[in-house]
């Protein structure tokens, strides 16, 4: 009764499902350094598992910065997921983002000093929430599927970004976007002292905001309800009266808002990050996908795994000491994702192990999913007799 | 005589539950045998056993004397066994002679030699006047075309014993007869037929012998010609112990809900699933919708509730016209709905228990303040519900629905939907799954909202619940209504007989 | 005139792997599996496609080296297809998941493996295959310079393989189960028709295409290969919902998309184009605004195949 107590929490099999996925994802990678050079493929793997803890307050300061970026797009994901959507446009609505954050963080003089960065926060949710909600639109008015229409905002948006960086903000002798103004940078608050490094700054207490908001809309409020209500049950939805569409559009639109800030918080950092003008897309976007699946798509586990998946970037940066190519690391996440792919039918099998525990009815029916429809009603009828007949015995 | 097909003691178990208890069943060549009974009889699963869908857990078959297993449908196929489905096999977007010769295409190297099979098609459609389009595409073509290239599809691999699942479930008056024209040619030709069907009027005028199935149980065969409607309706409804239920007499009051002139069409097809109905249900009665399933009584009830759009008509709740109301609209000004499906409508099966009790009622103010869910209340009110209607699950108000048993998901969606105070209840198979406390407790609280003056609107396939609960039954085959019959006056046997069609009462002339 | 010919011939270049690619995803999704990992497929072909051109240029030359080097990327292309494959009929995997995967993963292991056997993330070839001018049909007016000047082969294996393609989908009894189990794959079933064998080959048919795209792609443009084949997948992807999961519209789509590529790059050298206040990423944006547009006005009448993207249960019936 103790295992199938622990395993009826819906997270602790989500959690069991990530664990197995992130062994799986770190097998292969093993396996591959070992292929390439076996003599130190176990100390390059050591330094992986280290990842940030290696270089004092430094390192977890580069976790950190890592992470920002890509729990933001882990949150636009798992968000939007939880609506029943795919949104694979984060790259797009993360360079949207960070492009109006950076025009406004250029531009934009008139703004008062001490709330520029946000300003330009504001502004770069703006964007990315415009960007989201292409997608959220088509899909609910015109039912286009939202992997589809994502993936050709993705390009849309990198070219119009481009173009418009040319236009505005460029600096054409490296190619990239001119430094925005200190007042635009996000303040440091003391965080370079503690870290001892200035590649910190307030964005990861803005991170961590952002994860508070986004749990309190989706377990705390009418809104949340309906959106999960959505993304799990779209007849139930339907007959509970709540309006698809709009939840649809709504959480595309807040999906697009998060990846959005997180391309300013990342381009604000003054860490010396500039958007190339190249047609590349913008790989903090993929790495939500990611995070979103290892984080089983709750605000707090993507909030673990966008550190977690930060930690094994860092330790794929320090490889290169033993000669390794850091590569290696998104390939060991591409494999946790691919892992991942299949988690869910651990979880469904988990489940189908509960209900013959826990049934305590009298007259047991026998799970609904093996009998053919048309016999349920038969059920209680055979039942029925039995009894009757028993109690004429029993006169 | 020689028999093509026997089917001896065939038990068939799902989980432990019986679908088949030893049944018996034999086809002669060339004859046209039908498989009578009520949903859930066995008739369905019978066929599927001899198909090769599924396989029995006791008993023998054998084809033309010899012994055979048949553990998948190419097996039956081989043993020329053919099967045309309730629901059509067929891709919409194939030709018709695509979607016949699929599976068994002519080939040259691969290549496809439409040509000759194009003439042995012909020649099928010619010789059993299986009137077809080759070139039209599947989704264009009538249902009863799409009948016929089902049929086409088993006579173009030779198979000489034809089973029909419910073939007129789909279709309309005119096609209905064109099929029993098409089943004496085939019958001509030498093949032998199997057909189920719960429609008295269709197993007289086509059928030879007919063998009645009740709940998993072999009643007997006989021989149509010389049976009577009564006879047979007798042996597919049988007597039953009925529950004693205690009802007092109540007077009825206004009607609180009236559907004029309903037609809502189905998804697919042109067919009116709900043909032009109109009645009415009045305060303190429980009216009771029977019929055998199919006949239009799903569609019936998404329609009043709105979650399906409907073609005409037009629905009155307390005087009011709420034809163009949403469904929580509906909802707010007192109608309940128990829904059929409970895991496609009544639950959200991720949510816990606690969510899905307010599945219909979280956006009121005593469970939200600004947009946040005032989980006490919630959880409270989760707990009130649990208690009062004795919802079993593994962790209560915090249970996941997905592990709750079937029952006890359903009594959670009855307290829910009773709890609501409303002024009308519309049940559909609300006792579907339930243990015999469950049944009866659900009864009981039905017709405690009758006496306190609601209406209830029942919709149901058990006889006795139909029988013993409600005060009037509206009985509806193919979409319309073609009785309203008083339980107290008449019997269960005749009821059977207007749910299959062979009788309707004089105010409910065909349309 | 010249212009017109130069416009030609690098629409050809940019056409034909985007319809290589697109027809193989038509294959896989029209037996019922989505497969976004074409992107993926095409790195991983032209990574081994180019290899085996680098490491083998010292001792071979020419157009038979890089027919070898064409069977090297389908094959490649197809073993990593498989992946998507198992994951998606085996295991019932979420599709979108498992090609996401698949495309993070390829690039990964391009850059890793260049890097770790030769130091540098590129991969140099040589240049041997260019054909100035094919003998005799080179001459003919017109579609002499279009089509039989500054060619590869590549572009006739392309060519070759929308016909076969086109073919074996409408008149083989291969193509027809095929787009059985694409649509309702409950009907093949009943028939007898194996899905999961069916489906595998439609994933490794597309594996097959995609890699032999993903070579054709790096070939006439460059004399590298940088681990990335800038989002042709996903280009190609566009051409397969745009031309309706059809050949013959899957060829004219991956033409128009192709020749608004040209635009795009030759932009600055073509003194018309330049002339018009459009600028370059505008042509880049055409064919993905283009493809939005059709979605949204097809998705009602869309013709994708029924039962894609649902991994099918034999058990459900």
């Amino acid at each position: 009764m103790r295992r199938t107590r622990l395993l009826q929490y819906e997270g602790f099999t989500s959690f069991l499902s990530s664990l197995m996925a992130i062994v799986a994802g770190l097998l292969v990678g093993l396996i591959i350094l070992l292929i390439s050079n076996s003599e130190d493929a176990f100390p390059a793997f050591l330094t992986i598992l280290k990842g940030g803890f290696v270089d004092g307050s430094r390192g977890l300061a580069q976790v950190i910065y890592f992470a920002i970026p890509i729990i933001m797009t882990g949150l636009s994901v798992g968000f939007a997921f939880k609506t029943g959507l795919f949104n694979i446009g984060t790259p797009g609505q993360f360079t949207l983002g960070a492009f109006v954050a950076i025009y406004i963080g250029i531009k934009w003089t008139f703004v008062p000093p001490e709330i520029h960065w946000l300003v330009a926060l504001l502004g770069a949710m703006v964007a990315g929430a415009v960007w989201g909600s292409g997608p959220g639109i088509l899909k609910a008015f015109f039912n286009v599927n939202e992997v589809i229409t994502s993936i050709m905002m993705n390009y849309i948006g990198m070219y119009l970004v481009n173009m418009s960086i040319v236009k505005t903000v460029y600096d054409s002798l490296k190619n990239q976007t001119k430094p925005v103004l200190k007042s635009a940078v996000l303040p440091k608050a003391g965080m370079d002292k503690l870290f001892n490094t200035s590649n910190v700054s307030i964005g990861i207490f803005i991170v961590i905001l952002a994860v508070i908001v986004i749990y309190i809309i989706l377990q705390k409020t009418t809104f949340g309800y309906e959106l999960k209500a959505c993304g799990s049950n779209k007849d139930a939805s339907k007959y509970a009266g709540i309006n698809e569409k709009r939840s649809i559009v709504l959480s595309m639109v807040i999906a697009g808002a998060l990846s959005g800030l997180g391309g300013g918080l990342l381009y604000l950092s003054g860490s010396g990050k500039y958007i190339h003008v190249l047609d590349v897309l913008a790989p903090e976007g993929f790495s939500g996908i990611s995070v979103s699946l290892l984080g089983m798509s709750h605000p707090i586990g993507i909030f673990l795994a966008g550190l977690f998946i930060a930690h094994l970037e860092v330790g794929g940066f320090n490889i290169q000491l033993y000669n390794f190519v850091p590569e290696v690391i998104d390939m060991i996440i591409a494999v946790i994702i691919y892992c991942g792919a299949f988690a869910l039918l651990f979880k469904q099998i988990i489940s189908k192990f509960i209900i013959h525990d826990t049934d305590e009815d009298i007259g047991k029916s026998v799970q609904a999913a093996d009998i053919p429809a048309s016999y349920e009603s038969s059920v209680v009828n055979a039942e029925t007799e039995e009894k009757t007949e028993q109690r004429e015995d029993k006169k | 005589m020689e028999y093509v097909i026997e089917m001896n003691n065939i038990t068939k178990i799902f989980g432990n539950f019986k679908a088949l208890d030893n049944v018996t069943f034999n086809l002669r060549k060339g004859e046209v045998h039908a498989l009578l009974g009520e949903n859930g009889a066995g008739k369905s699963t019978l066929m599927s056993v001899l198909f090769g869908l599924y396989q029995a857990e006791k008993g023998s078959i054998k084809i033309n004397n010899k012994t055979v297993k048949i553990n998948n449908p190419n097996d039956a196929s081989s043993l020329k066994i053919g099967m045309v489905h309730q629901h059509f096999k067929l891709v919409h977007n194939f030709t018709v002679l695509e979607s016949i010769i699929l599976g068994r295409e002519t080939v040259n190297k691969g290549i496809l030699k439409k040509d000759d099979a194009r003439k042995k098609v012909m020649e099928l459609s010619e010789r059993y006047k299986l009137r077809i389009d080759p070139d039209a595409y599947i989704s264009d073509i009538t249902v009863g075309m799409q009948q016929r290239v089902e049929i086409l599809k088993m006579l173009y691999s030779d198979s000489e014993i034809l089973i029909f699942d419910e073939p007129t479930a789909v279709l309309t008056p005119q096609e209905i007869e064109e099929l029993m024209k098409i089943m004496k040619e085939l019958v001509k030709e030498g093949k032998s037929i199997v057909f189920i069907s719960h429609k008295l009027n269709e197993i007289k005028e086509a059928a030879d012998r007919c063998t009645v199935l009740r709940k998993g149980k072999y009643i007997g065969t006989v021989d149509v010609k010389t049976t009577t409607k009564e006879q047979m309706s007798e042996m597919m409804v049988g007597r039953k112990i009925s529950f004693n239920i205690e009802k007092d007499d109540i007077e009825t009051g206004e009607a609180v809900l009236e559907v004029k002139n309903l037609t809502v069409k189905a998804k697919n097809s042109k067919k009116n699933m709900v043909n032009n109905v109109s009645f009415k249900v009045k305060a303190g009665e429980i009216l009771c919708i029977a019929g055998i399933d199919g006949n239009g009584q799903s569609e019936l009830v998404y329609g009043i509730t709105g979650l399906i759009p409907i073609n005409e008509g037009q629905i009155f709740f307390k005087g009011k016209d709420i034809t163009k109301y949403s469904v929580r609209k509906k909802s707010i000004n007192g109608m309940s709905h128990i829904p059929e499906d409970r895991h496609k409508h009544g639950v959200i099966l991720d949510f816990d228990l606690k969510q899905n009790a307010v599945l219909q009622t979280y956006f009121q103010p005593r469970f939200q303040k600004r947009g946040f869910i005032k989980f006490n209340a919630v959880s409270e009110y989760a707990k009130k519900l649990i208690k009062q209607y004795d919802i079993r699950s593994p962790r209560d108000e915090d249970s996941i629905v997905r592990n709750m048993s079937g029952g006890n998901q359903q009594k959670l969606i009855v307290a829910r939907e009773l709890d609501k105070d409303p002024d009308i209840v519309i049940a559909v198979q609300p006792t579907r799954g339930l243990d015999i406390g469950a049944t009866e407790y659900i009864h009981k609280q039905l017709i405690a909202q009758r006496d306190q003056g609601k209406a209830v609107l029942l919709v149901s396939l058990e006889l006795d619940e139909v029988m013993d609960v409600s005060d009037r039954i509206l009985v509806m085959y193919e979409g319309e209504i073609v009785g309203d019959l008083n339980p107290k006056e008449i019997t269960v046997e005749e009821l059977g007989l207007y749910m299959a069609g062979s009788k309707r009462s004089d105010r409910y002339e065909k349309n | 005139m010249s212009t017109v010919y130069f416009l030609a011939q690098q629409t050809m270049y940019f056409a034909i792997p985007l319809l290589i690619v697109a027809l193989g995803g038509m294959f896989s999704e029209r037996s019922g599996i989505v497969n976004i990992a074409l992107e993926g497929i095409m790195v991983v072909g032209a990574f081994f496609g180019i290899g085996f051109i680098h490491i083998f240029q010292d001792s071979m030359s020419g157009q038979s080296l890089l027919l070898l080097a064409v069977l090297v990327s389908a094959l490649t292309g197809a073993i990593f297809s498989l992946f998507h494959a198992f994951a998606s009929i085996n295991l019932k995997a979420n599709q979108v998941i498992s090609g996401t995967a698949l495309n993070m993963f390829a690039p990964a292991f391009a850059i890793y493996t260049a890097r770790m056997i030769q130091g540098v993330q590129q991969v140099q070839f040589m240049d041997t295959f260019y054909i100035r001018s094919v003998p005799i049909l080179g001459d003919i007016p017109i579609l002499g310079p279009i089509m039989f000047k500054n060619a590869y082969i590549t572009t006739y294996i392309g060519l070759l393989i929308a016909l076969i393609a086109w073919f074996i989908i409408n008149h083989t009894r291969f193509g027809l189960r095929l787009r059985a189990c694409g649509e309702h794959p409950q009907a093949a079933d009943s028939v007898g028709i194996n899905v999961y064998h069916i489906r595998y080959a439609g994933v490794i048919i597309s594996g097959i295409l995609a890699g032999i795209g993903g070579l054709t792609f790096v070939v006439p443009t460059s004399t590298n290969f940088n681990a990335t084949v800038a989002g042709y997948g996903f280009l190609a992807l566009a051409v397969l919902i745009f031309g309706q999961w059809r050949t013959k519209k899957i060829f004219v789509a991956a033409f128009f998309f192709g020749i608004m590529k040209t635009f795009a790059s030759a932009y600055s050298g073509i003194p018309f184009l330049k002339g018009l206040p459009i600028s370059n990423e505008v042509y880049k944006m055409i064919p993905y605004i283009a493809t939005l547009i059709v979605l949204t006005f097809s998705s009602k009448k869309s013709q994708a195949p029924r039962a894609e993207g649902i991994p099918y249960d034999k058990g459900s019936r």
